[in-house]
């Protein structure tokens, strides 16, 4: 019974997810409940970090895993949708209640993804987690692009989630059972390969990877960058471990899962790069650049091995620490390159924040990219994937190039005419100072962090 | 002693960036006082330094001991003069640029960001932290041609970045591979059981590693980027990139190919001393042709790294006696011959040789500056560009290359000769140009800026010991190690 508490931070996180629901005839209103959103979800981070771990027992041992990769990404997941919330505190104008709760309910699902040791749990969380996100994106309900955004996500992602329960059912049929722990699919022959295809086809969707990152750069551009703050990263922490998960259980003895999930990373880094290349709008960029992501993360998944998956794990992080920091720089600038003019002399601090931030991303030591990249590129050579590694290196001097346009466009340019200045915020600066600070002392911490998740993955 | 050599300029940087905003004054102050501070520390490390004594001063502790990165750095007679360059270098810019006045906390924080790097390179002797300090340089020097350069300066800061960048991932790959197969990133351990890779792995590694270190020398054809960033950076940021940042990929030749690789070094060598002799020829032979006088020292800087990249090829004691000569000589000189061009150009607002010309008879102290460096740049006997480029013919001579390669290399002298008087000739001789009539001579802070390059150019150059006293024992355990 006791092994119920592990579930207190998801509770903590659903009472405040209906409190902000409510938040209308509570007091506080709309800002309160985010400020309450802010203080559950930190306050969840907390106790996930001094809980003890529960990798066999735990409230339904068959269904959720309280082990260490699950705890890493709770605590980080919780963090990102504090930040976020507490950037709403501050600055969110409006109705953001709905979005409150949607993002914190977002978040139970994100973080039951990530503990989800069994394919239905995992189909349920999946739902839980995407769904919020749908209303998220079009969220503004009188903005075409937004509907149309959210449409496209809606779309593909059903289609990708029915391919994956197709696939699903192939798993169970051939090793009668839905719990990873017991699946092998030795001997599967050709509907093996076919099963593990379909199933990681929907996780692959959900992680914007090629060649289902087709939603993302509409979704996002018809977002606000608010919402694609807390959209294009959170869940990314949750399908990175779902993936890690089911693959570890499934791939062994599949002859071509680690090709699928290969070219699958090829596909995503080139496409996403390239396509990165010629954006002018942010958030286009950023999605761009997150299924660029999602490839080096998937690189680390197609290692099929420990350092790989915890690789992958990390990197997961590793992208969506700043990937939030940005995005909410982007909310507050504006979504065009354009807006970010002339920043380095209106707001200095925010404008080297971004800098480091985004040479983070770029993958420049020691800040926590740099050693993102390290762990996956040394995870995929370990498996003699030479040629992928240093196309994918090639491909992140290629991501320098779009990167340092935002770069060029705060130290270089002008002020558009007609930006809206940018008031202080306490609130919102903390937000934006906790990522900026996670990027430079996670680099510095990477080894103990990486071999912590290379440890518990054994 | 070397930690604090490294992140002294750090501390200064972050000073800076703390300083109020309505004192434009400050930051050159305590951007001089940082940097005066760190070449004094240099200065002593050279002081206590034992020729002869391999690396010392060495520092090693657990960075991230689960992947077996450790913080370690250590000074030998190779990386010695390399960081004596960074140290003095950056000095000098520093009160080279006395007289910047757009965003002086920006730009003295960058310069004194851009010494970590550098200091740090010719330091690390883990592999890991080598990376680090190599990518670190790539940000500041971006700012400072990108905010202090000249108007096509976004472009030229930008193909800077991402070319240094590209080279440089090529080498991370090269590293992690290095990792796989040994187990560590300690440079020094490498370098003693590097030799047992199979010849197969060392051809790919140096591959890898060559195209990281090429790219900064740069070697032909892997230096376009060169000319663009010379000309753009402001006049600080050229010396510091001609006579710092280059030194970074031989500098690297030297720690990481040669010690670490030496099967897949043989295999290259015949490739790299081709490379370098091309380098030599084309980059005299396009300095010829140039009309701007800046772009002018740019190419000579590819030339004069080529007898650099040719004594290395040579891979014995003479011969990377001599590369490191020259790189320390260039040092010098290219450092010299930039701050020059940077002093005529704040006073005539033009680089174009066409329209400079009697320079002696308006600034005769100036012209007189300029045709010391000149000379140093063209290698007189008695100065120290010289040195440098004799020991690396010899040394190349005396090799296993073929000869024809080094009879074509040295008529590279023959040309560094030729551009170089010729440029003189219309740059200082005949009758004043409009561009300069009424401009002022030298002011003794430019003065004091060149006196100590003057002084170790004509040291250097009188008494070759007094450099290759330090090099040539590394020199030797270098070539020792390499069994060739």
């Amino acid at each position: 019974m006791t092994g119920y508490a592990l579930l207190i931070p998801e509770l903590l996180v659903l009472l405040a997810a209906f409190w902000a629901l409510f938040a209308e005839k509570l007091p506080g209103g709309d800002r309160g409940a985010a400020w309450l959103g802010a203080v559950a979800t930190l306050a969840a981070a907390v106790i996930v970090a001094v809980a003890p771990l529960a990798t066999t027992g735990g409230p339904f041992p068959r269904m959720l895993a309280f082990d260490g990769p699950a705890r890493l990404a709770r605590i980080v997941m919780c963090m990102l949708a504090a930040v976020w919330l507490l950037w709403t505190a501050g600055r969110g104008q409006g109705r953001v209640r709905e979005a409150v709760s949607l993002a914190l309910f977002a978040l139970i699902g994100g973080m039951l993804v990530a503990e989800a040791r069994e394919l239905v749990t995992l189909i349920l969380a999946i739902e839980l987690a995407t769904m919020p996100a749908y209303v998220l994106i079009g969220y503004r309900r009188g903005d075409g692009k937004g509907l149309e955004g959210a449409l496209k996500y809606f779309l593909m992602s059903m289609l990708t989630t029915l391919i994956m329960l197709y696939g699903f059912s192939f798993l169970y049929g051939l090793t009668g059972t839905t719990r990873y722990s017991g699946m092998d699919l030795k001997g599967a022959g050709t509907l093996g390969v076919l099963a593990v295809l379909f199933a990681v086809v929907g996780l692959l969707s959900k992680l914007s990877a090629a060649p289902f990152h087709y939603w993302a750069p509409d979704a996002y551009e018809g977002a606000t960058p608010w919402a694609v703050a807390f959209v294009s990263t959170v869940p990314k922490v949750a399908g990175a471990v779902a993936i890690v998960r089911l693959v570890s259980a499934i791939a062994p003895g599949v002859p071509l899962a680690g090709t699928v999930l290969l070219v699958a990373s090829v596909l995503s880094i080139v496409l996403g790069n390239l396509g990165a290349l010629t954006q002018t709008d942010v958030r286009r960029m950023m999605a761009y650049s997150g299924v660029a992501h999602s490839g080096y993360l998937l690189l680390g998944v197609a290692a099929l091995s420990i350092p790989g998956s915890a690789a992958a794990i990390f990197y997961a992080l590793a992208y969506a620490i700043p990937s939030m920091g940005i995005m909410l720089i982007t909310a507050e600038e504006g979504s065009q390159v354009a807006d970010f003019g002339g920043m380095a002399q209106r707001r200095p601090a925010t404008a080297w924040v971004t800098v480091i931030m985004l040479f983070s991303l770029i993958g420049i030591p020691p800040l926590v990219g740099f050693f993102g990249k390290l762990s996956v590129f040394t995870a995929a050579l370990q498996r003699g994937f030479t040629a992928v590694v240093v196309l994918a290196v090639v491909m992140s001097v290629v991501s320098a190039a779009y990167y340092l346009r935002i770069v060029r466009a705060m130290f270089f340019a002008e002020e558009p005419a007609g930006h809206l200045g940018v008031t202080r915020n306490g609130a919102a600066a903390t937000a934006i100072g906790v990522c900026v600070v996670a990027v430079v002392a996670l680099g510095l911490a990477a080894g103990p962090l990486l071999a912590s998740i290379g440890v518990v993955l054994r | 002693m070397l930690t604090l050599i490294v992140f002294l300029p750090l501390l200064g940087a972050a000073t800076i960036a703390l300083l109020p905003k309505g004192r434009p004054e400050w930051p050159k102050w305590v951007a001089a006082a940082f940097s005066a501070v760190d070449l004094a520390l240099v200065a002593w490390v050279v002081y206590r330094f034992v020729p002869g004594g391999g690396r010392q001063f060495a520092e090693k502790m657990a960075w991230i001991p689960q992947f077996h990165i450790s913080y370690s750095m250590a000074v030998d007679g190779i990386s010695l003069p390399m960081l004596v360059l960074s140290a003095l270098l950056t000095f000098l810019a520093v009160v080279a640029s006395w007289k910047i006045d757009s965003k002086p906390k920006f730009y003295f924080a960058m310069l004194l960001l851009l010494q970590v790097g550098t200091n740090g390179v010719f330091l690390a002797l883990d592999f890991v932290l080598f990376y680090v300090f190599w990518e670190l340089v790539l940000i500041p020097m971006y700012f400072l041609i990108a905010q202090w350069g000249g108007p096509r300066r976004e472009y030229a800061a930008i193909k800077f970045f991402l070319y240094t960048l590209l080279g440089s991932v090529f080498m991370l790959v090269g590293i992690v591979m290095l990792y796989l197969k040994t187990g560590t990133f300690d440079m020094i351990r490498l370098a003693a059981i590097g030799h047992l890779l199979p010849a197969g792995l060392q051809w790919w590694l140096f591959l890898l590693f060559f195209l990281g270190f090429a790219v900064k020398v740069p070697m032909w054809p892997l230096h376009t980027w060169l000319p663009d960033a010379h000309v753009e950076a402001p006049t600080a940021a050229s010396a510091i990139l001609a006579g710092t940042l280059l030194k970074m990929g031989t500098y690297g030749f030297l720690r990481v190919s040669l010690p670490i690789l030496p099967a897949g070094f043989l295999a290259w060598q015949w490739f790299i001393a081709l490379l370098a002799m091309i380098s030599i020829v084309y980059g005299a032979a396009v300095a010829f042709a140039q009309t701007d006088i800046k772009k002018l020292v740019a190419y000579s800087s590819v030339s004069h790294m080529g007898f650099a990249m040719l004594g290395i090829a040579a891979a014995n004691v003479i011969g990377i006696d001599g590369a490191v000569a020259v790189s320390f000589s260039h040092g010098l000189v290219a450092g010299m011959l930039f701050l020059m061009v940077g002093m005529i150009y704040d006073r005539a607002h033009t680089r174009q040789i066409s329209e400079l010309s009697g320079l002696a008879a308006q600034m005769p102290v100036i012209a007189g500056l300029l045709a010391f460096a000149s000379f140093a740049s063209l290698g007189i006997p008695g100065l120290s560009g010289f040195v440098g480029e004799f020991l690396a013919l010899l040394g190349a001579w005396g090799s296993n290359l073929p000869q024809w390669m080094v009879f074509v290399s040295a008529l590279g002298v023959l040309f560094g000769a030729a551009y170089m008087l010729w440029m003189i000739q219309r740059v200082i001789m005949g009758t004043p140009s409009h561009v300069i009539a009424d401009c002022p001579d030298a002011t003794p802070r430019e003065i004091f800026v060149v006196a100590p390059l003057i002084i170790l150019i004509v040291a250097v150059g009188l008494n070759w010991n007094l450099l290759l006293n330090y090099v040539d024992p590394a020199a030797r355990s270098l070539v020792k190690l390499m069994g060739v």
